[in-house]
């Protein structure tokens, strides 16, 4: 069986570069970058743009509530003041009556 | 930026920058640009040609080109100056390569299994004044198993080191040696049984 040195064919390729491939293929790539840094930078100011108003709202909280917001509970004081249910009992129709004692009766008053 | 002393300027009066220093610019926001253009100057055309040895077409070999830059620039903080520049963009460039193969295969074959379309897709390819030995190898390399083909052209084109075909292709050096056997052996064969 015949032999034959490999080494002998040589590093040439059958195929062709096209000219100007990547000359042209530079170009491509770094204008294709461009546009993501592009994106890349749009997208950190919008996010540095939200984490600024949102730092800004938190100081702004911070100056007109500066020990805390309470919660709208009202006091008993203003509580007290309602009308008592036996005057609002006297101000309800005879239908509204009705219900209220099938209610009462339900719930065992 | 300043560059390293090992910076030279080349006879043909154009600057080669060393790989350590094209690494630096990759990793400045400012200066990505200027890594790119001396990527492509000075790993270009090995890597167009390294991807285009794997899928063999132009057309695919240029896809994998620019998809290997764009991952090049994507991934390029996961660099580290452990492996040489050269294998990290070697390794992408496989790794786009054989995406593409995968891609092309589907889900019911390997990309071994695309061997004889790739071997008919050398000869469409080849330029009309190729000699026909060249054909015959790209052939031979075209059918061989994934993993062989990457070694034997990694060392037999690139003239890489078992120990940076390691960096690029994963294996131990053992397992090269005995791919790159297994791939010279096929590759006599074929050339023998196929040569006029």
């Amino acid at each position: 069986m015949k032999d034959f040195d490999l080494e002998g064919l040589g590093r040439e390729m059958p195929y062709k570069m096209p000219e100007h491939f990547l000359d042209d293929m530079t170009e491509r790539v770094v204008a294709q970058i461009a546009k993501q840094q592009h994106k890349q930078h749009r997208e950190r100011r919008i996010i540095a743009l939200f984490a600024s108003a949102a730092s800004v709202a938190a100081v702004a909280l911070l100056f007109l509530h500066p020990f805390g917001g309470r919660l709208d509970i009202p006091s008993y004081e203003s509580i007290s003041q309602c009308a008592s249910v036996d005057e609002v009992l006297q101000n309800m129709t005879a239908e509204e009556l009705g219900v209220y004692s099938m209610m009462s009766n339900y719930y065992g008053n | 930026m300043k560059r390293d002393q090992s910076d030279i300027v080349n006879n043909q009066g154009s600057l080669s920058v060393s790989d350590e220093s094209i690494a630096r610019l990759l990793c400045d926001d400012n200066h990505v640009e200027e890594a790119v253009r001396l990527i492509m100057k000075k790993y270009g055309e090995p890597l167009y040609w390294h991807i285009r040895r794997m899928v063999v077409a132009h057309d695919d070999a240029e896809d994998c080109l620019q998809e290997t830059m764009i991952n090049v620039y994507k991934y390029r903080s996961t660099y580290s100056n452990e492996y040489p520049l050269s294998s990290w963009l070697y390794k992408i460039a496989t790794n786009e390569s054989l995406k593409l193969l995968k891609n092309r295969s589907g889900f019911t074959l390997s990309v071994d299994d695309l061997g004889d379309s790739l071997k008919d897709s050398v000869r469409e390819e080849a330029a009309p004044d190729a000699d026909e030995t060249l054909i015959l190898l790209q052939e031979a390399i075209a059918l061989l198993p994934a993993k062989q083909k990457m070694v034997f052209n990694l060392r037999y084109y690139d003239d890489k080191s078992y120990e940076e075909i390691h960096q690029i292709v994963g294996d131990s050096v053992n397992t090269l040696k005995t791919n790159y056997h297994y791939a010279v052996q096929k590759i006599k064969d074929y050339i023998l049984e196929h040569q006029l």
